[in-house]
């Protein structure tokens, strides 16, 4: 009876499972499944699971609707360059938070912390206005500049710098190192994972950011893929849905790689974020 | 050489080397897809065709994204120098001085502003300015399935009143598997049915709404009806994912008759082709025929070196003329604007092989009514939307509340 319980909970746990996983999974099989359709055929009803022929012609459509390398290579840029600059701000800032003791820390910890909770629909305005007043609309500066430094990034690696045990700290000031020197080739190797984390959160983030960049450029020349893709919908007429999907495909493509390479990292990432 | 000859040689170079290098201009538009695309190739010819002015064309997003990005930029200074601007935006940018008058400009290159249909000219004056002109406008189009007409032995013509509607719903409608109607609850067709009523806006007086009686509770009365008969379905979705469901339906043959954009009507005719025959009609009369506008217009933003205030009229200019025009609205379906175009021999041509379109330029011509073209009126719309569908949904909240409330904010808003 006992036994026969056990296997009905475990049952019951693995059809759940299912279920969310199939909940998780089915919008990213829906777009790859509307990518291969044709247009008419995305809009019949009942919807058609599988497309009856793949085409693929809609990915060569959605390649030549837009300056496809174009916002690629700059979302590249975009991301290379936020990630580099959180790297350079982040690690000296977490690493003095906490290790250092100085007049005013909790202030400027309080700060940063704030920082993490004020939502981006509240200093959007001030940051536009500011960076029209410094000449910096449509520019690589208006999309990294803003995202140099992350509170969030801050805060995660000094929880995670605190956490290290201060014998191995001791340590090395014993054998004479620096401070430059223990942040370099103690924290940094032993909060490997924690950046890990950091970092692939920054990247899904800024990646899919399609709000930011709306509002700071106005040109191809620095736009980004999220807005490629956005371009493909139609204002008042008939948007072509399995062109848009093909796009989006290859906009998520690197997510999903990312992901598929760096899984066990990004569930870390989730809990020590505590689910964001 | 004397001195003077020298300064004038000089001046002569100057000049010649000024007019070398191109002015460049930008464009903003809010039209993706295969529209983008064609607005790209419209831009890529005059560069091509006008060496002293290097236009460039970028996407903003839909109409109001791009009005919310002209707003930023003024605001940062970065603005364009000619940009789509939605209809009922145009006199809210027209009253904060963004939008340059072309109106000299016009005057001077013997562009006639009436020869533009009337219907599309309601966004392009303020304070007696011509402060943009008529591009990629629509109108809702009533729009049936042909085949099902024939199969319930009703006029293939489509209805051409409002009981007629009612009738046909009715007879087209097989409960659980089709419905006879379906049209998404949105200002566009409410203010359609408040003009086929004889109803404004606005009252004569400009502070009152022109509709706070019968006029306005009737179309809302009709929805309802239609709704509680089962006999129309009102399509699920925020702002435009409905309108996309009430036409799928219509493609699937789940609903025979809808009423939409003129602008879907491409795509509607090309994926009906060989599943049945679209027809399409005025919007159905009660007193009279009437139907809203919509769309954008497009606008050169003043405040610019005049250079650059010349090179974007010339633009602008050649958008609209009417070599552009013909080719505008034959490849994207959006209405075409001028008279001389319309009575031309290629746009007769084409209405034979799309007798569809033609109904739509004829409404047009015989039923378009304006909105007032007063900085808050966009406010004002929003407020007439939020109010209808709750008085469609909401069955305790009375449609004359529903005015009431519409009135009241008209007051203060005008």
């Amino acid at each position: 009876m006992k036994r026969l319980l056990s296997l009905a909970v475990r049952a019951a746990k693995a059809v759940s499972l299912v279920a969310v996983i199939a909940i998780f999974i089915f919008p990213f099989f829906w777009i790859l499944s509307n990518s291969l359709k044709t247009y008419e055929e995305t809009l019949v009803f009942p919807p058609r699971i599988l497309p009856a022929k793949a085409m693929l012609g809609n990915y060569l459509a959605a390649l030549s609707r837009m300056p496809f390398a174009r916002y690629l290579f700059n979302s590249l840029v975009v991301n290379a360059l936020v990630l580099a600059s959180q790297f350079l701000v982040i690690v000296p800032a977490a690493y003095a938070f906490a290790m250092y003791r100085f007049k005013g820390k909790g202030l400027l910890f309080t700060l940063v912390l704030f920082g993490f909770m004020l939502p981006q629909q509240l200093t959007f305005v001030p940051i536009y206005l500011l960076f029209g007043r410094l000449r910096l609309l449509n520019s690589y500066a208006s999309l990294v500049l803003p995202f140099a430094a992350s509170s969030f990034g801050i805060f995660l690696l000094r929880q995670y710098f605190m956490g290290i045990p201060a014998e191995i700290i001791e340590a090395g000031y014993l054998d004479g190192v620096s401070h430059r020197q223990s942040m370099m080739y103690i924290m940094i190797p032993m909060a490997k994972s924690a950046l890990a984390s950091i970092a692939l959160i920054s990247f899904i983030t800024h990646w899919n950011d399609y709000f930011w960049p709306l509002v700071m450029t106005n040109t191809v020349k620095v736009r980004t893929l999220p807005l490629g893709v956005a371009a493909l919908r139609v204002t008042d007429g008939t948007t072509e849905w399995n062109v848009l999907m093909a796009a989006n495909m290859l906009l998520i493509l690197p997510i999903i790689a990312t992901f598929f390479v760096a899984h066990r990292q990004i569930k870390e990432a989730l809990v020590h974020s505590g689910i964001k | 050489m004397k001195r003077w000859q020298v300064a004038l040689l000089a001046l002569l170079a100057a000049g010649t080397f000024a007019a070398a290098a191109p002015v460049k201009i930008d464009f903003w538009y809010s039209m993706g897809g295969a529209n983008g695309d064609l607005i790209q190739s419209m831009v890529k010819d005059f560069n091509e065709a006008n060496k002293d002015v290097v236009v460039t064309a970028t996407y903003q997003g839909n109409y109001y994204d791009t009005s919310a990005k002209i707003q930023a930029a003024v605001a940062s200074n970065t603005t364009p120098n000619v940009s789509m601007v939605v209809d009922m935006h145009n006199a809210m940018f027209a009253s904060a001085g963004v939008l340059a008058d072309l109106g000299p400009f016009m005057k001077r290159d013997k562009v006639d502003v009436n020869d533009f249909i009337p219907g599309l000219l309601d966004w392009s004056f303020y304070e007696g300015k011509t402060v943009s002109l008529p591009f990629n406008r629509s109108t809702p189009l009533f729009y049936f399935n042909k085949d099902h007409l024939r199969e319930a032995g009703l006029d293939e013509n489509g209805p051409k009143t409002w009981e007629e509607l009612r009738s046909y719903a009715r007879k087209l409608t097989r409960k659980g598997e089709r419905f006879g109607f379906s049209c998404p609850i949105d200002i566009w067709f409410y203010l359609g049915m408040v003009f086929q009523n004889g109803g404004e806006v606005l009252a004569p007086d400009g502070k009152h709404i022109g509709f706070n009686n019968d006029i306005g509770t009737k179309p809302i009365v009709f929805w309802r009806e239609m709704i509680d008969e089962g006999i129309m379905k009102m399509p699920p979705g925020k702002e435009y994912n409905a309108w996309d469901v009430a036409m799928q339906d219509f493609l699937n043959g789940k609903t025979s008759m809808i009423m939409t954009s003129t602008g879907y009507l491409y795509g509607i005719l090309s994926s009906a082709k060989g599943k049945f025959d679209v027809g399409t009609g005025y919007l159905p009369r009660a007193k009279q025929y009437g139907t809203p506008t919509g769309g954008a217009n497009v606008a050169v933003i003043a405040n610019k070196p005049a250079q650059e205030i010349e090179a974007s009229w010339r633009f602008v200019k050649y958008l609209t003329d009417v070599p552009q025009v013909i080719r505008f609205s034959q490849k994207s379906g959006y209405m075409t604007s001028r008279k001389s175009a319309v009575a031309g021999p290629e746009m007769q041509a084409f209405f034979k092989g799309n007798p569809q379109f033609k109904t739509a330029i004829d409404q047009l011509y015989e039923a378009a009514k304006k909105r007032p073209a007063h900085p808050n009126y966009p406010q004002l719309d929003k407020i007439i939307m939020d109010e209808i569908q709750r008085a469609v949904i909401d069955r305790s909240y009375a449609p004359e509340q529903a005015l009431k409330a519409i009135d009241a904010a008209a007051q203060r808003l005008f």
